[in-house]
């Protein structure tokens, strides 16, 4: 009790804003990234709520052509950029990663917080380009040469933006892969980490590695606005899809770094309310690896009406439908770990099994695009909208609400109302698959995407998708007021593991945990770190 | 780190850890081969397509420049990797002199590199000049990326000098010793980078007779 | 991509410490190696073999300048052999110069890996273009 008693935890002590925004504590840099990103996250859903009321009715509604295709490229820029490829690592990675690897903090921490500034001064460029001149880009996140070389709006800085935020994930990665080699807990082998530091491993991996391409890129496009040298230029030797070669080396391998650290919190809420062993660690922890391996090497299949070579468009199609094997392994070890679990229904499985059911049909429509022929017919319509949308809202963003909800009570040491949760996600997952299932049947219908306008016959599909965006926004305001109101919610006691199940090291510390993490060694189960036969007595 | 209660983590994040700041700068390293690769993706597209042109368009840069340069970088290299062997054996003062030499090179390369810079810009060659303008197609594809790969090496030579600079400073304050070398270690690793690239950048843009 | 890239760590400081009192934090950077650990044992290069190594990188040098202005009949050779013997120098500089050979075979196998990576890209792209 008395080590207890002298424990201050990490939101205690110095708490003037200068002790938060120049902390070097993981743990509350996590919390800027969080309310950051979250910010970022509302900002983004806002943009996309608009432009579906455009979409309610055919015609003109709300906003000029224009003015949609700046609001689109405005939502992916902030969805992409900002909230999404930040947003597990940066939040529940900068929080958990030390504490389930048993350090005190990540290998650089200075690093760390260099890296939030950096993310900030990123996105102060990109909302910039609300400010001045012709407004934001209209290109579509892609800032696809030539007409990202040629239009008038403010595609240079969000070009730098983009570019500038490049080093934030870079350094975040860095750091994560360092500390992995260097901070586990003596006794922690890399198969002994929890699975969440696996997936983190291999995202941190892909930052590393293919966001420099982007960064070069970018730079290109920004030489060829000031310089004007027409490096993707036909007429003077260049070549347009020598761009989308260089954007998507890049912006694939992103698809993982949105989704690999997903599948670390799935692998990490399935044991703890299934109250069982993981089924297929090492498989799980391999196939991250192999996803982001394999990952760097079908960014082909986002060009295949762009003229390609045959010959390439057939290798870029077989590598696609090969990293659906390491995907579905995962798939298939997740529903395995539920058989025979005794499981608690609590908030963070909903999300979870939401998840899978999303997430499946993200994987398995991406499968379909992945397809030669079927993306001559459905390229460039709603079906890939629906798509990447169920892969990364469905997907990403359910698992990040399924943290937020499973690590609410270790974070803050306070909880929300459950029931209310409850709700919200019933909100959430009719609201989300509302709107984005008739999107995948308007795509084959053969509704483009990237237009205000569409014609009568997609009238009902679309009217349909508009009113499941309402649903969804109701469920995100419920979901986060709840979250916020358990701020003000008379405390209950919280204790080490409040799921009483929870098996990896953050459920041996205090709630909220103390400066350094720890207040005693943590313990490792005998044989791997989801070991329930050998579980360590917690005491309290 | 120490803790209220006494208790203390074995692996901490803060403390000293010099193998931690090498991977930190390796994986670094491996970020800016990935820069510069995609530049090299570029050029080798560019000439795939136009070899007429860029054939045509190298024979405008100076060989024996280019030439100087390469050596001189390699002699830096060896020169700032000779620095940690000193370091490591705890003559900090032949460090410090390695080390300066090392800069006396980058000066010499980006001196050449003014000259040759300049020596085309009047012949009118940088993206916006007239004859940069009216260049046949590709020649301008290979001034550009002439221009601006090794414009990027050169700022990488100006960071990288200015690691070094912080190296000296360090070494000659005595904060780094034979023991903890890691700023110098790691200022060599980055300046060999910029060699490395350099060993590329040469043959591709020099040598296509 | 060069900024806070050397030494790691080390940039903000000078801004931080009066939020970090309370944490203890700064206070208390140990040396590993004086923890009980032992230091592992350090390879020091000689100045020769430094010197040696060099010898070797003017040598390839002279070479590839030697092939290309004197070996114009040679061209079709010229692009190979003038990236080979490029690779050739960068193994030997990341080798000796940057100590790959005496550091943990970690590092050299993680820039294998890169290296794959770039390759690959670049062959992949090439198919692309090869087969138009």
């Amino acid at each position: 009790m008395t080590s207890k008693a002298m424990s201050l935890s990490y939101l205690q002590g110095k708490n003037g804003i200068f002790s938060w925004i120049f902390s070097l504590d993981h743990k509350r840099i996590a919390l800027l990234y969080l309310y950051s990103i979250l910010t970022f996250f509302i900002t983004g859903a806002t943009l996309g709520v608009l432009m579906r009321l455009e979409l309610l009715n055919p015609g003109k509604d709300l906003m000029e052509a224009q003015t949609y295709n700046q609001v689109f490229t405005m939502h992916g820029v902030i969805m992409i950029f900002l909230f999404i490829i930040p947003s597990i690592p940066a939040i529940f990675g900068n929080f958990f990663l030390p504490i389930m690897l048993g350090t005190d903090d990540v290998s650089f921490p200075r690093l760390n917080l260099l890296s939030w500034w950096i993310y900030i001064i990123g996105a102060i460029m990109a909302l910039s380009t609300l400010l001045w001149g012709d407004g934001p880009a209209d290109t579509g996140w892609t800032f696809y040469a030539p007409y990202s070389v040629k239009t008038g709006t403010n595609v240079t800085m969000s070009v730098l933006a983009a570019f500038v935020l490049g080093f934030a994930t870079i350094l975040t990665g860095l750091n994560f892969i360092v500390t992995i080699h260097r901070l586990r807990t003596p006794g922690m082998t890399f198969l002994k980490m929890p699975l969440f530091a696996w997936a983190l491993y291999a995202t941190s991996w892909i930052q590393l590695l293919a966001t420099p391409i982007i960064g070069i890129t970018l730079l290109m496009i920004t030489a060829e606005r000031v310089f004007g040298v027409g490096l993707f230029d036909p007429s003077i030797g260049g070549d347009p899809i020598l761009y989308q070669h260089l954007f998507w080396i890049y912006s694939h391998p992103a698809v993982y770094i949105m989704a690999l650290p997903a599948f670390g919190i799935i692998s990490e809420i399935l044991p703890t309310f299934a109250n069982r062993t993981i089924f297929g660690y090492k498989a799980i922890a391999f196939s991250s690896l192999a996803i982001a391996f394999v990952g760097y090497f079908v960014w082909g299949h986002h060009m295949f009406t762009a003229g390609m070579s045959g010959t390439a468009r057939i290798i870029f199609s077989v590598m696609t439908f090969l990293v659906a094997i390491p995907t579905s392994v995962k798939v298939f070890n997740w529903v395995a770990t539920l058989y025979k679990g005794s499981i608690n229904v609590q908030p963070p499985l909903l999300y979870a099994l939401a998840f899978i059911f999303q997430f499946m049909i993200g994987g398995l429509t991406g499968v379909v695009l992945g397809a030669l022929a079927a993306d001559i017919h459905l390229h460039d319509t709603h079906f890939v909208v629906g798509h990447f949308h169920y892969v990364m809202f469905g997907g990403t963003g359910f698992a990040l609400f399924g943290a937020l909800h499973y690590w609410y009570p270790k974070m803050w040491g306070r909880m929300y109302n459950k029931l209310v949760a409850n709700i919200a996600f019933v909100f959430l997952f009719i609201g989300f698959n509302m709107l984005y299932f008739p999107m995948l049947v308007l795509g084959l219908m053969g509704m483009p995407r990237r237009y205000y306008d569409y014609l009568p016959e997609f009238h009902v599909p679309n009217m349909i998708s508009t009113y499941g965006s309402w649903i969804l926004a109701t469920g995100l305001l419920l979901m986060f007021g709840n979250l916020i109101a358990g701020a003000w919610r008379k405390r209950e006691p919280i204790g080490r593991n409040y799921w009483k199940t929870g098996i990896t090291l953050e459920w041996q510390t205090l709630s909220p945990p103390p400066v350094s993490n720890f207040d005693r060694m943590p313990v490792l189960p005998k044989n791997g770190p989801y070991d329930y036969d050998n579980k360590p007595e917690i005491e309290e | 780190m120490e803790h209220v209660s006494g208790f203390s983590l074995p692996n901490s994040g803060h403390n000293r850890d010099a193998e931690a700041s090498k991977m930190g700068m390796w994986l670094f390293l491996f970020t800016e081969i990935l820069l510069f690769g995609g530049l090299f993706i570029v050029y080798m597209v560019y000439r795939s397509l136009n070899p007429e042109a860029f054939l045509m368009a190298s024979f405008e840069l100076n060989v024996w420049m280019g030439t100087t340069n390469t050596v001189v970088l390699l002699v830096s290299s060896m020169t700032i990797a000779m620095s940690i062997t000193a370091i490591q054996k705890g003559n900090r003062k032949l460090s410090i002199q390695l080390m300066v030499l090392t800069l006396v090179a980058a000066v010499i390369f980006m001196v050449v590199k003014y000259f040759e810079w300049s020596a085309k810009i009047e012949h009118g060659l940088f993206p916006g000049q007239a004859v940069y303008d009216n260049l046949p197609p590709g020649e301008s594809l290979f001034f550009f990326l002439y221009f601006f790969m090794t414009g990027l090496h050169v700022f990488h030579i100006i960071i990288g000098s200015v690691v070094i600079g912080f190296a000296i400073h360090r070494t000659a304050k005595g904060r780094t010793t034979k023991e903890k070398y890691t700023l110098t270690e790691n200022a060599g690793l980055l300046w060999h980078l910029v060699d490395l690239i350099w060993i590329y950048l040469f043959p591709l843009f020099y040598l296509i007779h | 991509m060069a900024l806070g890239g050397f030494n790691l760590d080390l940039f903000v400081s000078p801004v931080l410490p009066h939020s970090l009192k309370h944490l203890n934090i700064m206070s208390n950077q140990k040396d590993l190696k004086t923890e009980g650990k032992k230091a592992p044992e350090v390879h020091i290069s000689s100045y020769k073999d430094h010197f040696n190594t060099l010898l070797a990188l003017l040598l390839l040098t002279f070479i590839t300048v030697a092939i290309s202005v004197f070996g114009a009949n040679l061209r079709s050779l010229s692009v190979f052999t003038a990236l080979l013997i490029a690779t050739v120098k960068v193994i030997v500089v990341a080798y000796y110069f940057m100590h790959l050979k005496y550091d943990k075979k970690l590092y050299t196998w993680l820039l294998i890996i890169v290296v794959i990576l770039f390759v690959s890209f670049t062959v992949l792209t090439s198919i692309e273009y090869l087969n138009r």
